[in-house]
């Protein structure tokens, strides 16, 4: 049980045949998968293009996305565990029990009849967003469809994908894992890291109130967290990087304007398959960039003294 | 400048073998003792060993694979040694997957001055040397998975080998790589559809003609046509499986005498039907290595305990998942490669553990030419590279050997030779498996030994009575003259240079592989080479063909 089993997205362009998303409204949230990656273009392997391919939509509601589904399976809130792990269970040709179907909105042959499909397919993919990661079962739901995945491999060639948004949350993320060996939620404060989410995840430390200062950079917590995090952030010294006035930097202490990476600032950005493309800049900027500001705030602290203690020394007694 | 005085030096490169004389550096570089100031410091190494900085021919340090196994084993990072930050050195964590800056001082900690990085997908080199740029002190260089790239495959199927040579040459440029790397030989692009390619002479899965026999003879002429400085480095098909020996002498006999180097070779030497009767077949593997003297190795040991297992190797990592139930990672890159992971755990009451275990040692013993064999774990697929003074224990040790031996199952016992072999290696071989060879294979020139003009890559071990061990923690290391390590502490932090390789091709064939870029991929093409100006400390080999 357990990991990932998935690919780049060039491999779903030229291979994929069956695409399901799941808890997720690319049509509206990522506008671009279905025409470059996932859906329409022509592939290696899918010459007709959108012909050559199926879709699945699952979701709790009725999104513009489900006009570009062939099959629309619309369930019922909080039953996606249910619904991959009764998927697991047909496709390895266990009994399920119709009234627990009944629960999640679907029948047995509706998904029987996904299981075929999914069985016949020459290559899947699973794209599952965060109706899933973020609704009742959090993780357990991921878990559900990761797992699915790596079983479906016993039949023929299966994959998925988080449908990572938010910018560059994905770039975050890796290079966190090479220099710290963690992806986030990671505790420096012991002199190495450490790592537990809901210990050290920054919306747990906000609500405690565990942080008496915040550095935020590339986003915008004063939008999206809970209440209690929020005025966290207004009553502690927050400095915010962020090209634009956001709800973070109305309640920030220090707002520095920086320029707009990949706009008017060079770097890189990671792709939700973790492939790095390098950004170049159209413009210039008055501002400087997020990159030159952190390398400046961290040679002025590299002047201060240490924050260590001085060793202790021996009191004269004389 | 500094003059390293009194020490026993061990540089056979250079003939020399366990000789009292200084060794002068200046500059970064390896002198003539006339040459220094008279006010140079002196370390006083009487009574030490001085050997060249290690070389690891066969390494997963960075990039998107060991990245993603970071992600997934945080239960091992938990456990790993934890690294401080300090005024100059950066937090970390060492175990199995040890992050980037962590992963520079243990190799520095070790005497290892030089890394190869074995499997690179071009498409995501970026991220490789983004990782690579975070690894202090020691050099770098690293290789392109080539063995299964849909440009190269469909070029063979068109029997245009010559235009292949120049989509080789401008991927391992664009890649801003060292050299080519062959995983499993048709067998990951099979793996696209969920097959595998388990026979050398059979077509692969999407193609009439491709089979992995002619990708192997090609890609290995291709490599020396190209005049790279290390041959195709190989990872052979059928990896792991019992009665796979027959397929890596077999790819012996399909190089046909081309240059290459055999990664891992452990891993292919086995013999038996299925688990239950696996056996080792390293006499015969060593007999036939022996004969085809083109070839190089590494030994890709296996220690017990914990590792990750990462290969590009997908079908393999399927079937290990299908074995374990444990984790199971897995990472398709379009058109190039993909890569497969899987925690394990090197039981040694496990007869195929016990026998892989044994596999990996009798190749380093049967070997007898250690400018051939070099120490490697395939780190971290069969153990982890800081515990390699283990393996070099065991190399110089054979009542050690077989004590350990008679620990195991008794029926691994019989299945394996171990406890046979007599030969315990010398210092001067140590030095040459774990140095001058690995060096010598990857073409670098100025590494691996102590004559004037090379790198001032040095390692001063402490002499005690229990060598094998010494070799864990040494005296002194120093690395382009400056000194790292001493007395096993991280002194000084520098940065390592990258090598890599600018072969010979047709600038005109960038017009042939754009069209078919923006076809089959997914990003735009002028995004897809690696900007040289990305890298820290660039050094450019030019080739002349």
């Amino acid at each position: 049980m357990g990991g990932k089993i998935t690919c780049t997205l060039g491999e779903v362009k030229n291979r994929a045949d069956f695409i399901m998303y799941w808890g997720g409204n690319p049509a509206e949230c990522h506008p671009r998968h279905f025409s470059k990656y996932s859906l329409t273009p022509k592939g290696k392997f899918v010459p007709e293009g959108r012909k050559g391919r199926t879709m699945v939509l699952v979701d709790i509601r009725e999104t513009p996305s489900a006009k570009a589904a062939d099959i629309f399976l619309q369930i019922r809130p909080g039953t996606d565990f249910e619904v991959a792990t009764a998927l697991r269970a047909l496709a390895k040709g266990q009994r399920v029990d119709a009234g627990r179907i009944a629960e999640t909105g679907l029948t047995i042959e509706r998904l029987q009849d996904i299981v075929d499909r999914m069985k016949r397919a020459r290559f899947g993919v699973i794209f599952f967003g965060m109706g899933v990661s973020m609704t009742r079962g959090k993780h357990m739901n991921s878990g559900a469809i990761l797992t699915l995945t790596a079983e479906m491999n016993a039949f023929t060639k299966f994959v998925c994908m988080p449908m990572r948004g938010h910018g560059n949350v994905t770039g975050a993320d890796v290079v966190l894992r090479w220099t710290t060996g963690y992806p986030f939620g990671v505790d420096l404060s012991r002199g190495y890291p450490r790592f537990n989410p809901g210990e050290f995840s920054t919306v747990d430390l906000l609500v405690r109130g565990d942080n008496d200062a915040a550095l935020v950079l590339g986003a915008d917590p004063g939008a999206t967290m809970p209440q209690p995090g929020i005025d966290h952030l207004a009553r502690i010294p927050t400095i915010v990087l962020d090209p634009k006035v956001t709800h973070t930097s109305r309640l920030a202490r220090v707002h520095i304007t920086t320029a707009v990476t990949g706009i008017s600032a060079r770097g890189t950005a990671y792709r939700m398959d973790e492939i790095p493309l390098p950004l170049r800049p159209a413009l210039d900027s008055p501002y400087p960039s997020d990159e030159e500001v952190i390398r400046r705030i961290r040679l002025a602290v590299a002047k201060k003294p240490a924050w260590t203690p001085a060793p202790l020394r021996a009191t004269s007694v004389a | 400048m500094l003059r390293i005085t009194g020490g026993t030096v061990y540089d056979p490169a250079n003939g020399v073998d366990g000789v009292v004389q200084d060794v002068c550096i200046a500059g970064g570089r390896i002198v003539g003792g006339r040459d220094l100031d008279a006010g140079a410091r002196t370390i006083d190494a009487a009574g030490m060993i001085v050997m060249p900085g290690g070389v690891d021919v066969h390494t997963h340090v960075a990039g998107g694979a060991l990245n993603f196994a970071r992600g997934l084993v945080p239960e091992n990072q938990r456990a790993a040694r934890k690294f401080l930050h300090g005024l100059d050195r950066r937090a970390g964590l060492g175990g199995m997957t040890p992050t980037t800056f962590a992963t520079g001082y243990l190799y520095a900690g070790m005497g290892w001055t030089t890394v190869n990085e074995a499997a690179v997908p071009i498409l995501s080199a970026r991220h490789t040397h983004e990782e690579l740029h975070d690894i202090p002190i020691v050099d770098k260089t690293s290789l392109v998975l080539m063995a299964n790239n849909e440009f190269v495959l469909d070029l063979l199927e068109a029997g245009e080998v010559e235009r292949a040579r120049h989509v080789v040459a401008w991927l391992v440029w664009a890649a801003k790589a060292y050299g080519v790397k062959a995983v499993n030989p048709g067998g990951v692009e099979a793996w696209k559809w969920g097959k595998n390619a388990n026979t050398l002479h059979a077509p692969i899965e999407g193609y009439r003609t491709v089979t992995p026999a002619m990708i192997i003879a090609n890609l290995a002429a291709i490599a020396d046509d190209l005049q790279l400085p290390h041959p195709m480095h190989l990872h052979c098909n059928n990896l792991g499986v019992p009665g796979n020996f027959e397929t890596t002498i077999e790819t012996m006999n399909v190089l046909q005498g081309h240059r290459a180097h055999l990664a891992h070779l452990q891993f292919h030497a086995y013999g038996g039907e299925d688990w239950s009767s696996m056996r080792s077949e390293a006499p015969r593997v060593a007999e036939a290595f022996k004969a085809n003297r083109n070839l190089t190795a590494d030994a890709g040991a296996v220690l017990f305990g914990d590792a990750v297992t990462i290969t590009a190797d997908g079908p393999w990592q399927h079937l290990l998942y299908q074995l374990t139930g444990r984790k199971w990672g897995n990472l398709d890159v379009e058109n190039e490669t993909g890569c497969g992971i899987v925690p394990y755990v090197y039981k040694d009451r496990n007869l195929v553990n016990a026998v892989q275990w044994a596999v990996g040692l009798e190749l380093l013993l049967l070997i007898d030419d250690p400018w051939r064999i070099f120490l490697t774990t395939d780190h971290p697929n069969g153990g982890c590279f800081w515990r390699y003074p283990e393996i070099i224990h065991m190399l110089m040790n054979a009542e050690f050997r077989r004590e350990q031996v008679r620990r195991l199952p008794e029926k691994a016992q019989q299945r394996m030779v171990l406890a046979d072999l007599d030969r315990e290696y010398t210092l001067s071989e140590i030095a040459v498996i774990t140095a001058a060879g690995p060096a010598r294979s990857l073409g670098l020139t100025r590494k691996g030994q102590l004559g004037i003009g090379a790198d001032a890559d040095v390692t001063i071990y402490p002499v005690k009575p229990d060598h094998g061990f010494l070799f864990s923690y040494p005296r002194y290391v120093i690395k382009g003259g400056a000194i790292v390590v001493e007395e096993g502490d991280v002194r000084e932090v520098v940065d390592g240079r990258e090598l890599i390789v600018r072969p010979a091709y047709d600038v005109a064939i960038e017009d042939y592989i754009r069209p078919l870029f923006e076809k089959f991929y997914t990003m735009s093409f002028a995004n897809y080479p690696v900007e040289i100006e990305r890298l820290r400390n660039p050094e450019v080999v030019t080739p002349q063909p």
